[in-house]
């Protein structure tokens, strides 16, 4: 019975149609692909396609920019770092001619006062010299009229 | 007796039943065509529009939404002909190649996904457009005619200098692979898209209930491996064609 079911179906499939039954749907079917490739080449390929290689322009470009604002600033750092350790030695030396100028300035002074100091004890010496000249010399004077007048006394009262 | 009660079970059960070989005829002057193939057909190529003005319309810089799965197919389909025809010519051959891809694609899993069942055509059904040979055939036909296009754009009548790469006894062999390429092409798709229906329709006879599953998850893995053979394989014999000669050729 089965048999003669399936038989059936395959004498009726004989007729007109069955797997294999070639017919103008091929052509038909091949005329509407290409028209689908067309509409999604403008709908969906070339659109999609654009943004898909416009983003990777984008993103590349950025990523070349961003390296070349990395490596440029990377080069101010170093520089500022340059710059910063040759002022700081700058400064040291700076400070150093200061304190050497200061060292300088301090021991000249202090030579001087210490010459001023000598002259001026030299000029108090030489002072004090010619006051003891003098009271000497006055003094001496004074011996004389002192002894004339002890002699005056002394003769006066014995005459 | 238990045998002659069966013919009835089956046609009681409008799920289970097998029609193989049937079409459902259009007349267009002289010729007929397979109207279940068109309606489906129209069918997956209308989604396949919708879905690339959904993708495509208000394409933006950075994607949202849509954008993103339709880009993420554009990238795969680029990538596959990117791997078959080479990074030089591969991309006039994009539009052809992932086309056949979505629409084999499309079209197998439609078949299997969408209960065509619930329709009643006067004769025959509505499947995968796929499991008509018509279909087929006309698809390997275009990716004959393609790589075809593509040898003689690309070397004019030194195309016919790969028919004797690496020697000239190849010749007739390479004669006989243009002829070989389509057959196989159509009936590799066909046969299989075809067979997994008839399984999954036998199995249902048998069982309806969840024993087909497995049976129709691995229909879908094969119809979605079909579309890729397809596509890589059409990609492949347009890469073929094009390539230059003194490079080793790949074997089919």
């Amino acid at each position: 019975m089965m048999h003669w079911t399936i038989l059936l179906a395959v004498e009726e499939a004989g007729e007109k149609g069955g797997l294999f039954d070639i017919d103008a749907t091929m052509p038909l079917m091949a005329i509407q692909f290409l028209i689908l490739v067309v509409l999604l080449n403008v709908l969906f390929y070339k659109p999609l396609g654009k943004v898909l290689d416009d983003r990777s322009a984008y993103i590349r470009n950025n990523q070349a920019d961003a390296q070349e604002r990395l490596s440029k600033a990377e080069n101010l750092a170093k520089q500022y770092e340059q710059d910063l350790n040759n002022t700081r030695r700058q400064a040291q030396a700076v400070i150093a001619e200061a304190e050497a100028e200061a060292q300088k300035i301090a021991a000249a002074k202090l030579a001087e006062a210490q010459q001023e100091a000598q002259l001026q004890r030299e000029q108090t010496q030489q002072e004090l010299d010619r006051q003891k000249q003098e009271a000497m010399q006055s003094l001496e004077q004074q011996v004389d009229s002192l002894s004339r007048q002890i002699l005056d006394k002394l003769l006066g009262v014995a005459s | 007796m238990a045998l002659l009660n069966v013919p009835h079970l089956w046609h009681s059960l409008p799920l289970a039943e097998l029609e193989v070989g049937k079409q459902f005829y259009w007349h267009l002057g002289n010729f007929n065509l397979h109207g279940q193939v068109f309606l489906v057909s129209w069918f997956v190529i209308g989604l396949l529009l919708i879905a690339a003005v959904l993708g495509g319309r208000s394409a933006q810089m950075v994607p949202a939404g849509f954008q993103n799965f339709m880009e993420y197919a554009l990238e795969f389909i680029r990538d596959l002909a990117k791997n078959q025809i080479g990074e030089k010519d591969y991309r006039p051959w994009v539009p052809f190649v992932g086309t056949l891809f979505l629409f084999i694609f499309v079209s197998n899993w439609l078949g299997a996904l969408v209960p065509w069942k619930l329709v009643r055509l006067p004769a025959g059904e509505l499947a995968a457009p796929t499991s008509d040979i018509n279909t087929t055939i006309a698809l390997a036909l275009l990716t004959s005619l393609a790589y075809f296009y593509a040898g003689f754009s690309k070397k004019g009548l030194g195309y016919f200098g790969n028919y004797v790469q690496p020697v000239a006894f190849m010749l007739p062999f390479k004669i006989i692979e243009d002829f070989t390429k389509p057959l196989s092409l159509s009936f590799r798709l066909f046969g299989n898209i075809l067979a997994d229906e008839l399984v999954v329709g036998v199995l249902v006879l048998l069982v309806p209930l969840f024993i087909p599953l497995p049976v129709m998850a691995l229909g879908l893995f094969t119809s979605a491996i079909q579309a890729l053979i397809f596509a890589t394989l059409a990609a492949a014999y347009i890469g073929e064609a094009m390539e230059d000669h003194g490079e080793g050729h790949e074997e089919h």
